[in-house]
């Protein structure tokens, strides 16, 4: 049975662990809150890139050939793209992420389709790793506070995979932030991407329209003749292309980091509980402890008292 | 004569970097620098990264103007209606520039490129990071 002094000692370990998860659960809070605002400053941007596409569409004679819009006859090998977090103590954030992209690798190869893994965040990439897969394209290092400059670097080497026909298809694995509380797991298809093709779509569907309506006075010519396009907008198209995958990916580790502080921040809230329940049990443990002592002593003084009468 | 100044914005992935009124601004497309006075014709433009100028008041003197200047990275500028917006992918103050981190940059693109199998999209992409990293480079050095 533990002495007293024991019980005390852990007693003040566990206290010191609760008074550290309040500490990294204040610290997730207040980043929580950036990370919050930086979803919200990347959405002007995001509209702003998205209205000028529609713009330039409306404006080329032909939309011109892109790759990363297109779809490879035969999908061999699909890129699985998985954000997680470079620290753990987030209960299920990353082992969520790391769970979904094993079940869908599953899925991928019973359809008889290759897998190949990019991951960001160190937990992602080390867990992939340990089970023994070769991860094509790692980041790692930035997850607490990425920067715009670490989603181009993802999309740049996922782009130029796809472009150079390593992947036929790329698909990326996420938490979706929803509010401090909620996270969910989103699986999208980044590659051929399909929110630009939307666009293109949109904008196409419009001017066959007009073309079957009347055929003299096109918006599309008006508008040309209208602006000044340096250069070209069938060459401004060709770079908004990236753009959008850009903004995909930093969305996405936006609402990754947003995710991760909020899971810690409810993680370390239940790790404070169990350590005040914790201390509870040993405080009665430590008093029940004292009381077998005193008793101890008191019957001790007793008996010598007895003999010596 | 003080020129006629219209309304600008400058619009970066980390938000908004700059919104008010300027007398001229001075960038940098693909084909050469590029400077926009009020009521400038409805444009378009591609961006190369470069040092952007926002001149706020006094451009017709460039010694004493009143000049914001950013490390302005790959992107768009419109105009239209006599108000400019520039779609940004990075825009820096010039005290905020990483020259260490660049100049790592620049090494390891450099790298990547002579390891780039010949017209790959990996070829294009390390030439981009190269342009952007000697561009930024270049402003560092004038402004210490």
């Amino acid at each position: 049975m533990a002495s007293q002094k024991d019980v005390k000692s852990r007693i003040s370990s566990v206290k010191n662990i609760q008074k550290i998860t309040r500490a990294m659960e204040m610290v997730a809070a207040a980043r929580l809150r950036r990370a919050e605002q930086r979803i919200e400053a990347l959405r002007p941007y995001a509209r702003a890139v998205r209205r000028m596409t529609r713009r330039t569409v409306e404006a080329v004679e032909s939309i011109p050939n892109l790759p990363l819009l297109e779809e490879h006859d035969e999908v061999k090998r699909v890129g699985l793209l998985l954000i997680t977090g470079d620290r753990g103590l987030a209960g299920a954030f990353n082992s969520q992420i790391v769970r979904a992209g094993n079940r869908r690798a599953a899925e991928l190869k019973a359809e008889g389709k290759e897998v190949v893994w990019y991951a960001s965040g160190k937990r992602g990439v080390s867990s992939l790793e340990f089970r023994g897969f070769d991860v094509a394209v790692a980041h790692q290092g930035f997850t607490d506070r990425p920067a715009f400059a670490n989603a181009r670097d993802i999309a740049g080497d996922v782009a130029t995979q796809y472009v150079d026909g390593k992947v036929d298809r790329v698909e990326i694995i996420f938490n979706h932030y929803e509010s401090p509380l909620t996270q969910t797991v989103r699986e999208n298809v980044l590659l051929p991407l399909q929110e630009m093709a939307q666009v293109l779509a949109e904008a196409e569907g419009e001017v066959d329209e007009e073309d079957a309506s009347d055929h003299d006075g096109s918006e599309v010519d008006h508008h040309r003749s209208l602006w000044i396009y340096e250069p070209e907008p069938e060459e401004i198209l060709q770079r908004l292309v990236p753009d959008f995958i850009e903004i995909t990916i930093f969305r996405a580790l936006l609402e990754s980091t947003a995710s991760e502080h909020g899971a810690r921040m409810s993680a370390m809230r239940s790790a404070q509980e169990n350590a005040g329940e914790m201390i509870d049990d040993l405080t009665l443990e430590m008093n029940r402890q004292r009381q077998a002592e005193i008793t101890q002593e008191i019957m001790e003084v007793v008996a010598g008292a007895e003999g010596l009468s | 004569m003080a020129r006629s100044s219209y309304p600008a914005e400058v619009l970066t992935p980390e938000g908004q970097v700059y919104q008010g009124e300027v007398e001229m601004i001075s960038t940098r497309t693909a084909t050469g620098s590029l400077g926009v006075l009020a009521n400038h014709a409805p444009l378009m433009a591609m961006l190369e990264p470069t040092e952007l100028k926002l001149y706020k008041s006094g451009s017709e003197n460039p010694g004493s103007a009143e000049v914001d200047r950013f490390a302005q990275g790959e992107g768009y500028l419109q105009v239209v209606d006599n108000s400019a917006l520039l779609i940004v992918e990075d825009a820096l103050r010039v005290d905020e520039i990483d020259r260490p981190a660049l100049e790592s940059r620049l090494e390891e693109a450099r790298q990547g490129l002579e390891n780039a199998e010949e017209g790959s999209e990996e070829q294009d992409r390390r030439r981009r990071e190269i342009k952007r990293a000697e561009a930024f480079l270049a402003i560092g050095g004038e402004g210490s």
